[in-house]
Parts: structure tokens; sequence; C-alpha cells
């Protein structure tokens, strides 16, 4: 399943910067979790995980994201 | 949150957490500062605390810190248990006098009679350009003056059980984050801040260093952002086949000089990283301590990395010129 920049979080022409991934890479995450935190204009949002399974994180921290992006994606089983 | 899942948490999230779970447990816990409230903390640390315990418990002030420190002041010696923010630690100048004379001294002017359990917590350190008032540590002249217990973490862990044993602490403590280790972007990250922290509540002991990594030639002794500073020269070194120890200090009142001496007992060489500035400060105390128990023990000649004695530059490249890193930890230790 793939994480998405939703289209709650950001304005159209927002660029934001990946803060924190609270789990690693190739690491098992629980849906609902506190999963990765992101920045615009200094104000913080956090992410939950979507669904339960194994993290592949394609957005590492520091990297600039726009609505829309794919920050990485949940391999559920 | 699942308390199954992996939990790493910044030193933002675990301040705050300790704080929430303090307050959950004792309706005497309150917090007070600048844009604590609705906002969360300009540094992320009181998140989430307005929506659970409401205004009367986490409250917004004005911008005037001699009047709120003041309060605290009051409430602690009144048997509340404030924690108060000071937002820049540099601007502790126009509160001083209620941080000094008041909290600091009230429980020895009245005998002890008069305790005043009060935390404040205030941010530290550079590297992100933003000027001489806004990017200070000043270790050293809260350490410097009796009465108040000073703590400043390198990580979450560290984080999450200071604040909790601060807040149960009937002495006042400043607790000194560094901005650089909060997890928050604009400020720079360091992702060594960012480690696992357990959801159940739990204390370190005010005063004790941490060996976070051992070594057999050289002692680093840091606190904060010097010790991730520390750690990575130590990688260096490691790749040129030194041994070198990490000391993480934690706290600086009270200072555990038995880790450190015990350190250099071993090794022989000591280098202090320290991002406050170098004359009059933390890493004259720690050599110190070591030359006065005995000096016989060291091999080579003291060494400290610290921040030059300069306002801090506004310029980026000014600024990092003068910034403690790991390479000019290795240089140091090239000089021995």
């Amino acid at each position: 399943m793939d994480i998405r920049i939703s289209d709650d979080v950001l304005a159209d022409d927002a660029e934001a910067v990946i803060t924190v991934w609270f789990v690693n890479s190739g690491e098992q995450i629980v849906k609902g979790a506190l999963m990765v935190e992101i920045m615009a204009a200094k104000v913080q949002y956090e992410m939950a995980a979507p669904a339960s399974g194994v993290l592949n994180i394609v957005a590492g921290v520091d990297a600039v994201i726009r609505k829309g992006d794919i920050i990485g994606c949940i391999v559920v089983g | 949150m699942n308390d199954t899942n992996p939990r790493r948490l910044t030193i933002a999230r675990a301040m705050a957490e300790a704080v929430q779970q303090e307050m959950q447990q004792d309706p005497k816990v309150f917090v007070m500062g600048e844009d604590i409230g609705a906002l969360g903390g300009v540094f992320g640390n009181t998140r989430g605390l307005l929506e659970e315990f409401g205004g009367e418990r986490i409250r917004d002030t004005p911008i005037s810190e001699t009047a709120f420190i003041g309060a605290g002041v009051g409430a602690a010696q009144d048997g509340m248990r404030p924690i108060v923010e000071l937002m820049f630690v540099d601007f502790f100048g126009v509160c001083f006098d209620a941080i000094y004379n008041n909290m600091a001294k009230n429980n020895y002017f009245s005998g002890g009679n008069v305790k005043v359990p009060m935390v404040i917590m205030t941010s530290t350190g550079g590297g992100y350009s933003d000027g001489g008032q806004h990017s200070q540590c000043l270790y050293g002249i809260f350490a410097h003056l009796p009465g108040m217990k000073v703590v400043a973490p390198s990580n979450a862990y560290d984080a999450k059980g200071l604040m909790t044993a601060a807040i149960r602490d009937d002495s006042p403590v400043i607790f000194m984050y560094h901005k650089g280790l909060q997890g928050m972007g604009w400020l720079g990250t360091e992702a060594g801040a960012t480690v696992d922290t357990p959801k159940a509540s739990y204390e370190i002991e005010i005063g004790k260093a941490k060996v976070v990594r051992e070594g057999t030639d050289v002692t680093i002794v840091g606190l904060a952002m010097g010790v991730h500073n520390g750690l990575r020269a130590a990688d260096q070194l490691a790749a040129r086949g030194i041994s070198a120890e990490v000391i993480d200090l934690r706290s600086l009142v009270p200072l555990d000089r038995d880790t450190v001496i015990n350190s250099v007992r071993k090794t022989g060489r000591l280098i202090v990283v320290d991002e406050d500035y170098q004359s009059y400060g933390v890493s004259g105390e720690i050599i110190t301590s070591v030359v006065e128990h005995d000096y016989s023990i060291l091999r080579a000649a003291p060494k400290r990395v610290a921040y030059p004695d300069v306002p801090i530059p506004f310029a980026r490249p000014m600024e990092q010129f003068c910034l403690p890193n790991a390479e000019k930890i290795v240089a140091a230790y090239d000089a021995m």
C-alpha cells in the first residue's frame, strides 16, 4: 500500500520536508501507529500508518515533498 | 498507539510524554509559557497537552518572562509543581532575578521551610543561523549558580527519564534541551537523538553521567549535541585504530565527576566538547575535576573543543566555522 501525502495535509503549492521517520525501512509497523512527521512552514504534521506490514521508505529525512507525493509503502502480509 | 510497535521518539515528543504522564497522576503539575498551548511549543515539546488538560493547566502566557517565571516561583512555594518554559535560554536576562535570587535560593533563605519544586525548560544551541540571541547554550551560567539542578539530555530516552525526575524533584531544575536534537526539520536534524523510548513512565537519576561508548585511548566528554559530535569523532578515530570512550554528562548539577575520573584513569587522555563559550565554563570545570583529583592519571595535557569567546555570528559560514564538530575533536586528539 502506497503512503501518499494526502490532500488535507498540504496546500496545493506548498512544499514540506520529512523530519522524522519513527520506524526504519524494513521494520514492521502496526496500522494506526505514529509513522512519520513532515514539516511545512515550521508547522509539523504527523501521519499514522495506514496499514500493518513492513515499511519501505522512499522519501528519507530532509526530502522535499508535495501534496500527492508517494513517500513510502507498506508491504502487507 | 499500539504498545507493541517499535517506538522511537524525538526529544520533543519524549518531553511532552513525560509531562503528560506526570500531569495525569499529579494534579499539582501544570505548564506555563509562550506558545506552549495551541501551538504545542515552538520546539514541539508540549504538543497535545492543551487538548488533554485544558487551558487551566496548560497556560499560554504573554511575552513577559519576568512575570510568568516569578509567578511560577510563587506557585511552587504555594505547593504546586509548575513547569515553566523560557523559550530561548538567551532571554534569561529579563527574568534572572526570579530564577537565581528567588527560585534557587528561597529554600536556603527560609531555612529549608519553603520548597520550590519547579522545572524551567529552556531551549539551547544554534547551528541554523538564528543569530547571537537565539543560538547560545549558556550551560555554564546556570551550572555556576548554586541552588538549581541542571540537566541537558542528548536523546529522547534520557529526555523522558530526566523530565520525569525533574518534575518529581523538590528542588528547582533547569531542563536545557538543544534545538538541534528536537527532531524539528528547520532546526537541523540529529538522527541519533531519536531513539527507542518506553511508553511506561520511568526516571533517570539526575546527576549520573553515562558512558555511551567504551574505549581505551582517549576520553571524550560532552553533553547534548556534543555527545553526537563526540560519537562521530570516535567513529573517525576508530577507523585509524584509536579507541575513544565517549561520556554523556546528562546532568551538569550535580556533576558526575567520578564517571569522568574513572574513564580518564583508564585512557589517560581527556577532550571536553562544549557548545557553550570556552572561557569560565563547563569545559574548564570538567578538566579541573580531573586535575584536582589526581593530575598524574593524565598522559597528555587535556584539550577542549568549545565555542570561541565571541557572540555567535548570524552568517552561516561564520557560525559553522565557530561550532564544535567531529573534525575539531579529531584534530584535538592529534594535537595531544
